[in-house]
Order: C-alpha cells, then structure tokens, then sequence
C-alpha cells in the first residue's frame, strides 16, 4: 500500500497543510481535477468523477483507515471559475471519517462552486470534516446533497476559518428509519467576510434523529447568514430534531442574519430550534481579569469557550487539537498577518 | 502596603462608598462586616478594578501606587486577589487552562519566564491539597457544574496558586456549610505570612471563629462607622447592628 505522494512541482513547496494527521491518506483536488487517485484494498477509493471532481467510495462493510484527506486547493494555473461534481458513497455497514479541506494559494480572484452527494448507505456510520480555509478574495460555494438510509448515521463537522464569501448549503435527507444526522459547524469571520449557511434537514420516514449546532465569531464588518430549516413528513412520527445556532459579535457592525424554521406535518414529535446574539460576557471578563489574564488573553479565552462546545464534536481527538490550534491562532489575528500561517495564502 | 482616604464611588449615578478610610499592614488581618447594601461588595470590587463603579473622590494607594489608575490585571500582577462572593462561570476553559494562562501572564508581567508542564503541574497537586479539592476539577470548565461551596473552594485554590500580597475575599462564607468553611478557613490560615496581608468582607461573625482578625470595621451607609478589635465581632454577633446604627 502506497502511503506518500510527492505532489511537487505541481504542489507548491510552500503549501504546509498543518491539519493532516501523520500517515494520512490524501488526494489532492486542484482547480476542480483529481491528481491522483487513491484505491486500496481496505476498501476506499478515490477517483475522477468524469473531467472533473472525485467520486469516493467506502466499500460495503470496509471500515477505511481514520486518515483518509481529501485536500482541494485553488491556485493560479486556472483563475477561471469552476464548477465540479462530487460523488461520495458510504457502502452498508462500513465505517469511515473523512477530513476535506479546502485552500487558495494565491490572491487571484478564485470562484469556486462545488456540489457534494453523499449517499450514507444503509447501517454504515461516517465521520466528516470540512475545513475551509480561504484568502479573502475567493468565494467558495459548496452544495451538500445527503442522503441517510436505515440505521445510518453522519456526522459532519464544518469548521470554517477564513475565506471572502464561503457558502454552505446542506440538503439532507432522512430517507430510512432510525437514521442520525448531526451536523455541526463553526464560522469566524472578521474584515469584510462573509458566510452563508442554509441547512435544511428533512425527515422524510419514522424515528429518525437529527442534531444541528452552528456557531459563529463575527468581527469587524463581516456578515454571518443562518437560515436552518427542520422539515418533518406527515409519515415521520418519532422523529427527534434540534437546531441551535448562536453567535457571537465582536463588533457593533457585524451583523448575524439567522431564520431557524421548522416545518412539522407528523404530530408525534420532538422538535426544538432556537438561534442568539450577543456580545462577550462583562463578568466573565472581569473575573479573567481580576487573575491577572491581560484584556486581549481574556477576550480570547471567552472566544475560544464560546466555540468549544462545538470543536468538541469532533471524534478524532489528534485533529481535534489540531483544528483547535487553527482556531486559536486564527482567533489571535494571525491569519491576516502571515508570519504565523502556515498556508502563505494572503 | 494599602491606604484608602476619602473613597467615595457611584454606580449609575447612584452614591454607595461615602468616604471610606481604612489603613491594611503587612502581616494584617482586617474584617468587614456590614448589613445587607452598606457597600462592602462595592468596596471589594472598587480595590479589585469593575469598570462599572465609578469613583468620585478620594484615593487609594497600594505599595505605594495610585491603585485606581491600574487595570484589573495589573492590579492582579501586583499582587491583588479578589475572592468573588458570586464566582462566574466559564464554559469551554478548562481550570487547568485558566490557571496556567493566568500564572503565566503574570510571569511575563514580572519578566520570569513560563512555568514549564511539570513545574505547573507540581504547583496545582500542591495547591489543590491546601483546599482539599478533587484532581478531577482541573479539567472540568471553570466553576461550570460546581457546588456553591466548590466554587469558594476553587477561588481558594486561585488564591492559593497566585500567591497575592493582598488578598480580599468578599463573602467567601456564604452559602458554605461548616465542613466546607472550615477548608476555606485553614486555607486561608496556611496562606497568611508576615508580608501579606487579607480583608475579610463578610456578614456573619461565624468565619471570624475561624479566621482571627486584628481589626473589625463595621461598614454601615457607604461609611465606616467603627473599628475595633476581634472582639467587635462578637459584639455584633450579639446585638446585632441597631446599637451601632443608632447610637
């Protein structure tokens, strides 16, 4: 089994991605076309979805390594916009967690819109996280299509650090009994940033679970929009469905737009949504304070809590950590200063 | 080591110290009691820096510095610790996490470099047996699920941990079983030294049987109305405020 690829000099040198986890699997996607291909006999493969964008599959009852990447990175061999289709399928039975990520490695104006099918075959159980890591000129549309059969379960984790205009639309569909649907996400926007998210959860048979937590860090002018929608089918009684999304401005002219919405036609159901506002917490600053923790350490401490609960719901615990360094040093500003990044992006 | 003339502060237009004087030695021991609303928490949080008390007049000078013109944290790095009547809680910061940010930021203040993980580690068992407290709270959320008598135990342990010069713990004893003061108490007892120095803002003479103060002020109105002795206390405990009052 084939565990390293040398990328260069189509990868540049620069390009450090400091989320994978050491023996990772990865396939690189650049400007929309696979480079190279992953088929192994655990079970996954990763190949070309026709000219462009991968089709990944998990073999029915494979349980694939918890390394598996899928990087997809903008660059300046095409500045063009790009569209692309992604085909993922869980097989039955099988096990599998997935790290995307996506990166711009240079200024150009990139437009990227991406679709993403995941079809989460029947009792098999997939981890995914996304990282979206852009400069602040791209914008990056990504279209989610779920589908859960029965017994199934998904997790997906959308931590997204940086980027000018990053949209998430998610579709999932509870389409067989006792299926789980969690979907969970971060957003940390500042300057002129701006990230949309829609999510709409339906939930189509019986007892089905649904879980969905967003949460946002809005500084400087950037603009956040939520607009979640649980829909329950007249057929899909002991359905439980939850939706949370709160946000957090650091400024007075950030501006967080959230709609939670629900939609029940059953009447035997568990269904709660909410969304907040609000600022960091006076007293908490001060306590922070009052033990010697300078202003600017405790306003980071308080941001770092506020998202916490979220980056939590990430399994693997060594990109758990590592995705909450990004946080942290992304929450510190050094994104916009490059010093510290290691993506040399803007 | 701290001074206080004349103090007077208002929040939101509304006076509540109306000149307070109280002179705190090294090695001192000075315990605040007061009815409900006389101004002891104002008193504690104007000394520890909240922003949302305004003061009006008067001065405070702590080792020889203007006291109020410091920010909470560098009050903190000099050696001020306030011991909060209603500790906050903070979810996602793990005790462990707090504690190191905190030490370390006033090691940097005083120029010494960062406690390496063992040396921290070393000084948290240590501190966390002064007051008894369960290893499993280093990991847990700040205050986040403690008993009310978990959190005073904590900001005991914060102090404990700090090591301030001056340390003023504002109605530690309330809501404490007597087990629980008791742990607070002989934590206090094992921090005292020559060179620092405590004010005890308390209601009830009950934390004075176990911490012995040299000086007790009844604080009444935003005024000091009497100092005494240890005795004062007991007084109080007896007769209750009227006789002060209305003299």
């Amino acid at each position: 089994m084939v565990k390293k690829y040398t990328y260069t000099p189509e990868i540049p040198e620069v390009f450090r991605c400091r989320v994978p986890l050491p023996e990772t699997h990865q396939a690189f996607i650049m400007n929309g076309i696979l480079r190279e291909g992953v088929v192994n006999d655990e079970g996954l493969s990763i190949i070309s979805n026709g000219d462009s964008g991968f089709r990944l599959s998990v073999a029915p009852g494979a349980s694939i390594p918890e390394n598996t990447q899928i990087i997809t990175v903008r660059d300046e061999s095409n500045t063009e916009s790009i569209s692309y289709v992604n085909d993922l399928s869980f097989g039955s039975n099988s096990e599998s967690s997935i790290l995307i990520c996506s990166h711009t490695l240079s200024m150009d104006e990139f437009r990227t819109e991406s679709e993403m099918n995941i079809s989460v075959e029947k009792d098999s159980r997939v981890n995914i996280v996304v990282m979206q890591n852009e400069h602040n000129k791209s914008s990056h549309k990504v279209k989610f299509n779920i589908t859960l059969e029965r017994g199934s379960y998904l997790r997906m984790n959308i931590v997204s650090l940086h980027g000018g205009l990053l949209e998430n639309e998610i579709e999932a569909r509870l389409a067989g009994e006792n299926s789980q649907c969690e979907l969970n996400g971060i957003y940390l926007v500042d300057g002129k940033q701006e990230i949309r998210t829609t999510v709409n959860m339906h939930h189509l048979v019986p007892r089905c679970y649904s879980r969905q937590l967003f949460k946002g860090i809005l500084d400087n002018e950037s603009k956040a929009f939520f607009v979640g929608k649980i829909n329950v089918a007249q057929d899909a009684q002991k359905t439980e469905a939850f939706q949370a999304n709160h946000n957090l401005l650091l400024s007075r002219q950030a501006k967080v737009y959230a709609q939670p919405q629900l939609e029940i036609y059953a009447d035997d159901v568990k269904c709660s949504h909410g969304a907040t506002s609000g600022r960091l917490d006076e007293n908490a600053m001060f306590y922070m304070r009052s033990r010697g923790i300078g202003a600017a350490e405790a306003k980071l401490l308080q941001q770092i809590a506020f998202v916490y609960d979220v980056l939590e719901k990430i399994n693997n615990e060594q990109l758990r950590q590592r995705l909450q360094d990004l946080v942290e040093s992304r929450l510190r500003g050094e994104f916009s200063h490059c010093s510290n990044c290691s993506l040399n992006c803007c | 080591m701290l001074i206080i003339r004349g103090l007077h502060a208002s929040i939101d237009g509304k006076e509540i110290l109306k000149g307070i004087d109280i002179d705190v030695k090294a090695g001192e021991i000075h315990a605040i009691m007061g009815p409900n609303g006389s101004g002891k928490s104002t008193l504690s949080s104007v000394l520890a820096g909240r922003e949302t008390f305004e003061v009006t007049a008067g001065e405070v000078v702590y080792k020889g510095m203007n006291l109020l013109a410091m920010a909470p944290e560098d009050r903190a790095r000099n050696g001020i610790f306030l011991g909060f009547q209603y500790p906050v809680e903070i979810p996602g910061v793990s005790n462990v996490n707090f504690m190191k940010t905190a030490i370390n930021e006033q090691r940097k203040y005083k120029n010494l470099p960062p406690l390496n993980a063992a040396e921290f580690l070393k000084l948290m068992r240590e501190k966390m047996a002064v007051v008894e407290m369960d290893n499993s709270f280093s990991s847990r959320g700040v205050n986040v699920g403690f008993s009310g008598g978990e959190k005073k135990r904590n900001e005991i342990f914060q102090m404990a941990m700090l090591e301030p010069t001056l340390a003023i713990l504002d109605e530690t004893d309330s809501g404490l079983d007597v087990d629980a003061m008791r742990i607070v108490a002989a934590g206090v007892n094992k921090l005292k030294k020559p060179d620092n120095a405590f004010v005890v803002i308390t209601h009830y003479q009950r934390l004075l049987d176990y911490i012995i103060p040299d000086f007790v002020h009844v604080l009444y109105d935003g005024k000091i109305i009497k100092t005494a002795g240890k005795e004062l206390a007991m007084e109080v405990e007896t007769r209750g405020y009227d006789w002060l009052i209305n003299p």
